[in-house]
């Protein structure tokens, strides 16, 4: 099957004649990934972000749809788990093709570190998806931009602490008390933790108040932020940055501490959300959420 | 002799042209006319480092990190901050004198960082390493064994590794701190400090996961930051000793930060 290259120009045009579209309903003709994705855009209104990561990444946008999986990342075992669940249109929050670039890279100098286009995973990831007649959209910019509360909704519902958000909209949890430990415990159960999980700071904290920013915390927000909170959990910090900077506080005498649980994993619950607000618009195929999960291990 | 008579010593000695152009391998704080009465080598002078290099009566310390929590370590938005405060005026009243030397380092022959992480792992053959030591081979073994040398010898508590444990490998690549190179095609195991995670200019995690997922024996293992570069500086402190006496030097590690 040969996979047409939609260009970013003719997808803001595409996206452009969709705004307005009905949905159809229960039992009509299956939409396409391509009308799929237009009522995704309308739905999330407002400027569509168009010269970011967001588009079609692999196969072909005018696939009938049979079924749809929302993931952090579209790995190599999600692709197989959609396959098995009978989905064939996959929106990812995070790359497909090992980067941002999402794909092979002309190879000057400049792009020594990104991928090969005669790469044997990226190939053979790539017949995989052509062979079981998979279509792969990014859902990161765009959906962020409108819906990024969700993503700190999606964590706080997974931890089991909905119900305890302080603010709308904001990361800010009030949680019955417990130690930075127990919390650490509890957080390592909900999100199915193997490896990818390190805390820093004060191990006996008491913790009441708790910060959600999933994905990546620059220093900036960990500088006006992190004293909010008893206990802050991210995906992702530079460790040279955001992590001495917990180590310190800790060391200065302040009872905090610092979680990361890697950015995937951070962002698996958000994307729950997301296929749920997906069902919203699609009724003519089922949705399901497939967590990218923690890739990491111990050594022992 | 003073904080800037030692950095004279160290550019005379470096064996590469100093370029005066790097923001990183310059003083962050204190006065260079300080007289010093010991050096501390340290891979990050964090604060609990900082106090136990004043305790053994070390007033300079040479940092390979940061010591403001921020590559440049720009102060300008830190002067309300807190532990800015605190960190800055502990310095302060203990007549502390800070210098970074990061970039030279690295240029150095050997690069001390790479000759301490490739020990801190097991690979022989590393002694007079550069910075891009290349591909190295080892004795055939699995992913998990090589995981287990590597935190059994470097003591990372979060060493973090991804692919598959039973993977038979036997060529490493490897870098220090943040210079985590890419997969290759003639790599088995990748061995770093950190990297971005996902959405970089090459996602290591991804790749060597879907390799796995599809049987292809691929391996990553992420030492920490502090852990990879950590050995390196303990070896610099031996380098100074042969061009600097009269003043002792001493590693003072910087603790891993993690506790799990």
């Amino acid at each position: 099957m040969k996979i047409p290259d939609i260009s970013r120009r003719r997808f803001v045009q595409v996206a452009g004649v969709a705004a307005g579209t009905q949905f159809p309903l229960r039992g009509a003709d299956t939409p396409t990934a391509k009308a799929v994705v237009q009522r995704v855009q309308s739905a999330l209104g407002g400027q569509w972000v168009a010269d970011g990561v967001d588009g079609f990444k692999a196969g072909n946008p005018n696939t009938p749809v049979k079924g749809i999986a929302t993931t952090a990342m579209a790995t190599m075992d999600v692709l197989k788990q959609a396959v098995q669940s009978g989905a064939n249109l996959i929106f990812t929050h995070e790359p497909t093709f090992f980067g941002r670039q999402d794909g092979p890279s002309p190879l000057r100098p400049s792009d020594l570190p990104g991928l090969s286009a005669d790469d044997p995973v990226y190939l053979a990831k790539k017949e995989f998806i052509d062979k079981n007649g998979l279509v792969v959209f990014r859902l990161h910019d765009n959906w962020l931009s409108r819906r990024g509360s969700d993503m700190t909704a999606g964590l706080a519902q997974e931890l089991g602490w909905a119900k305890n958000r302080v603010r709308p909209d904001d990361g800010l949890y009030e949680i019955p008390s417990v130690t930075a430990e127990e919390a650490v415990a509890h957080i390592r159960q909900k999100l199915k933790l193997r490896g990818g999980l390190r805390a820093v700071g004060d191990r006996t904290a008491t913790v009441k108040r708790v910060l959600l920013l999933p994905g990546f915390t620059t220093p900036a927000v960990m500088r006006r932020r992190y004293r909010e909170a008893d206990l802050t959990i991210t995906g992702e910090v530079r460790e040279w940055e955001n992590t001495f900077y917990a180590a310190d506080v800790f060391t200065a005498g302040e009872r905090r501490g610092l979680v990361t649980v890697g950015r995937v994993v951070s962002e698996d619950p958000g994307m729950c959300v997301c296929a749920e607000w997906l069902k919203t618009m699609v009724t003519e195929a089922p949705v399901r959420w497939i967590p990218a999960g923690d890739l990491y291990w111990r050594a022992v | 002799m003073t904080g800037r008579e030692v950095v004279e010593l160290v550019k005379q000695n470096v064996g590469v042209p100093w370029r005066d152009q790097s923001y990183r391998d310059t003083f962050k704080f204190g006065d260079p006319d300080t007289p010093i009465k010991g050096i501390a080598t340290t891979m990050m002078v964090t604060f609990g480092m900082l106090k136990r290099a004043n305790e053994a009566g070390l007033n300079m310390v040479i940092t390979h990190e940061p010591t403001f929590w921020n590559d440049r370590d720009e102060t300008k938005d830190l002067v309300n901050d807190p532990l800015y405060q605190a960190k800055t005026g502990y310095m302060r009243e203990n007549g502390m004198v800070i210098w970074r030397f990061h970039d030279h380092m690295h240029a150095m022959q050997p690069d001390y960082t790479v000759v301490g992480e490739l020990r801190s792992v097991g690979v022989k053959g590393g002694e007079n390493a550069e910075m891009h030591p290349g591909v190295l081979p080892i004795p055939e073994t699995t992913l998990g064994e090589f995981a287990s040398q590597a935190k059994r010898l470097s003591g990372a508590r979060a060493l973090r590794c991804v692919g598959d444990p039973k993977a038979k490998v036997g060529r490493v690549l490897l870098g220090p701190g943040y210079a985590t190179p890419r997969m290759t095609s003639d790599t088995d195991i990748v061995v770093g400090g950190e990297q971005q995670e996902v959405d970089g200019l090459f996602d290591n995690v991804q790749y060597v996961a879907d390799a796995a997922s599809l049987g292809i024996p691929k391996g990553l293992v992420m030492l920490g930051h502090v852990v990879s570069e950590q050995a390196g500086m303990e070896d610099l402190g031996k380098w100074m000793q042969t061009f600097i006496t009269g003043v002792p030097i001493r590693f003072v590690p910087a603790d891993e930060p993690y506790w799990t």
